[in-house]
């Protein structure tokens, strides 16, 4: 007991007069998330757009009037050729270029069948995606007002395939609009119509858990995951590889203490520094980004010290496998990045193919992020995150028992 | 008893064969010296004998106990001082000495009292609180030999523990070394330098990972016809 009591001495007394260490113990945990989160976002404000108008009939002006009352629009004006507009995408000033066909009014009113063509630059996949939904909405809304200042029978096929297409891209309630839709469809009855009538319906989204749609709620939490993660495994591994680098291991192994007793006597001290990181990063996610815990507080301390088990135990089996502080900092610099990446922390794990979800079996971290989200976003109970504790238990027994079996007092 | 008996003891790095068979013993209270050019094996040898590597074959006994079965005993009964040095540089003088006592199980109060008896006769008791990474390097392998011996083993290995040091010092640790040996600590010493040789009671001069002379300095003059263990080695190394 007094063994391993000096041992936590003195790497306190390190970490303390390390101000390298300090400095990535303290600085760089705030330094991200006082930036990070207004950074990583992944809303789009701002769409540069730019039209192409072969018709120059009242109708294309007042769509193209109709994008310049919104926000996040940003008009580039109109252009003569494709061939500026792709000059113009190519260097960036643009996003998405909507042309207008020539006789575009005349098929409306006539009733044919008619292409708007919507432009995006997709090497930005997201933006590309929510830009044209934008200009779907804000097009299809046009056609609605259009529609409903017409005559029904002139209705154009464009119209019903615009609004068609709006509603297959969202998922939404019908029965929460079902007065508005009979309201619009009682002139004519939706079976007896042909062509068929566009149906108005207002979609209104509820996102539960995070009302605001902020993404801060989902980076912060995310960055607290990372914070914990750097702390547990990266200090760690480079703190024993560092004692063998400098030799002092040798000093200390020619002693009759135990490897448990060392090991534990340099899990302990950065073990307490991870919770308190920990706790500072749950105080500045209240207070700067109002972002309260809304699960039991115990709780999550309590899987926390059993995720940061698992990151310490991980730390010095990859310092007591590598000979030196480069090596162990590639090691880790890899597996966080591959953790980061398939763990969900800032990606959805939905889209990622079997094999992926069957790696993150093996990945710490997508336990973890599970679990802070629950607890953190949902408020969930211990039930509902009883599994991924139970993993990071096992978990953390394997790779610490693989930490103290690795590490060797005598080499062969 | 002798603290040391070495028996065929062997290490082999694939093909390369560090230590070839040695045999030897130290006895109590004995300063044994340990001669050879960089890569003869001393090194090897005693990282065997104080329990950091695993021998390929044969065996040893360090203070009655065997070194492939007893090496949690060995090592309670054992100092060493690499040839690197591995005190903690980021710890004060005291910490060092009070982390390395308090392993060993030396009991609290009695360790400080050491601690202070030995700065004392280092004359080191005002850089107690000094960060070792901020003191001479005379002072560190002196300090280094004092945490070594803090324990009070039955013996030191002491791995080249007067390289780069300037020659008053060099004087200042051979009169540390007496003393412990005077208490009947025997003391297993590697060094470069010839005159410290003279000042050891036997010595075994090393090259190929085997012993190829050994014993007292007047006999190794004698057996080689020359005035200076200087002479001995350079002999030896022409031969």
């Amino acid at each position: 007991m007094r063994t391993i009591l000096i041992l936590i001495k003195k790497e306190f007394l390190q970490v303390f007069r390390n101000p390298l260490l300090l400095s990535i113990l303290v600085v760089a945990p705030m330094v991200e998330f006082m930036i990070f989160p207004f950074c990583a976002d992944y809303e789009i404000k701002v769409l540069n757009i730019a039209f192409i108008d072969n018709d120059r009939s009242q109708i294309s002006k007042d769509i193209i009037h109709s994008f310049n009352s919104s926000d996040i629009f940003v008009s580039k004006g109109l252009l003569t050729s494709k061939k500026e507009a792709d000059e113009k995408m190519k260097h960036d000033k643009i996003d998405l270029l909507v042309e207008f066909p020539s006789h575009f009014e005349e098929s409306l009113y006539k009733n044919e069948p008619t292409v708007i063509a919507v432009t995006a630059n997709a090497i930005n996949s997201v933006k590309a995606g929510i830009g044209t939904g934008y200009v779907q909405e804000i097009i299809g809304g046009y056609m609605q007002d259009f529609a409903a200042a017409n005559t029904p029978s002139n209705m154009s096929a464009a119209i019903a395939q615009q609004a068609s297409m709006q509603s297959n891209s969202a998922s939404f309630s019908q029965g929460e609009d079902g007065e508005r839709q009979s309201n619009s469809s009682a002139v004519m009855p939706a079976q007896t119509i042909t062509p068929p009538m566009p149906i108005r319906i207002n979609i209104s989204n509820i996102y539960w858990y995070n009302e605001q749609m902020n993404y801060k709620n989902l980076i912060v939490p995310g960055i607290l995951v990372i914070l914990v993660t750097l702390i547990g495994c990266y200090v760690t591994a480079l703190n024993l590889v560092r004692e063998k680098e400098i030799g002092t291991i040798e000093q200390v192994n020619v002693t009759p203490i135990r490897r448990w007793q060392f090991l534990l006597g340099k899990m302990i001290p950065f073990w307490l520094l991870g919770m308190a990181e920990f706790g500072a990063g749950l105080i500045i996610m209240k207070f700067v980004f109002g972002i309260s815990v809304q699960g039991s507080l115990p709780l999550l301390l309590g899987i926390t010290a059993i995720y940061l088990l698992v990151m310490l135990g991980l730390g010095f089996f990859i310092s007591s496998v590598s000979e030196n502080q480069l090596q162990s900092m590639f090691i880790v610099l890899f597996l966080f990045i591959v953790f980061v990446l398939l763990s969900g922390v800032f990606t959805p794990t939905e889209g990622m193919p079997g094999w992926a979800h069957k790696i993150n079996y093996l990945n710490p971290m997508s336990f973890y992020i599970e679990v802070i989200k629950k607890i953190i976003l949902k408020g969930s109970e211990f039930e509902s995150v009883m599994r991924e504790t139970i993993v990071l238990s096992v978990m953390a027994v394997i790779i610490n028992t693989g930490a103290v079996l690795s590490y060797r007092e005598a080499s062969k | 008893m002798n603290s040391i008996e070495a028996n065929q003891l062997t290490k082999k790095f694939g093909d390369f064969t560090a230590v070839d068979h040695i045999c030897f013993e130290v006895r109590e209270g004995e300063i044994f010296g340990f001669l050879g050019a960089n890569g003869a094996g001393k090194t090897t040898a005693i990282k065997m004998m104080s329990g950091l590597l695993l021998p390929t074959s044969g065996t040893a006994t360090i203070a009655g106990y065997d070194i492939l079965t007893q090496s949690k005993l060995i090592k309670r009964n054992i100092g060493y001082m690499s040839q690197k040095f591995s005190l903690y540089g980021d710890l004060t003088v005291f910490e060092n000495m009070q982390l390395f006592g308090t392993i060993y199980k030396i009991p609290r109060k009695e360790l400080k009292e050491r601690i202070m008896d030995s700065l004392r006769e280092l004359e080191m008791d005002a850089q107690a609180n000094t960060l070792v990474d901020s003191i001479p390097l005379g002072w560190k392998q002196k300090l280094a030999f004092a945490t070594a011996i803090l324990h009070r083993p039955k013996i030191v290995f002491l791995d080249e523990p007067t390289s780069g040091v300037d020659p008053i010092v060099r004087r200042e640790f051979w009169k540390l070394i007496y003393q412990a040996a005077s208490k009947g600590v025997a003391i297993l010493v590697t060094t470069h330098y010839m005159d410290e040789a003279e000042y050891c009671n036997r010595i075994s001069i090393m090259s190929e990972g085997q012993i190829k002379l050994i014993g007292t300095p007047e006999e190794l003059k004698k057996q080689m016809g020359v005035d200076t263990i200087n002479d001995v080695f350079v002999k030896f190394v022409k031969r």
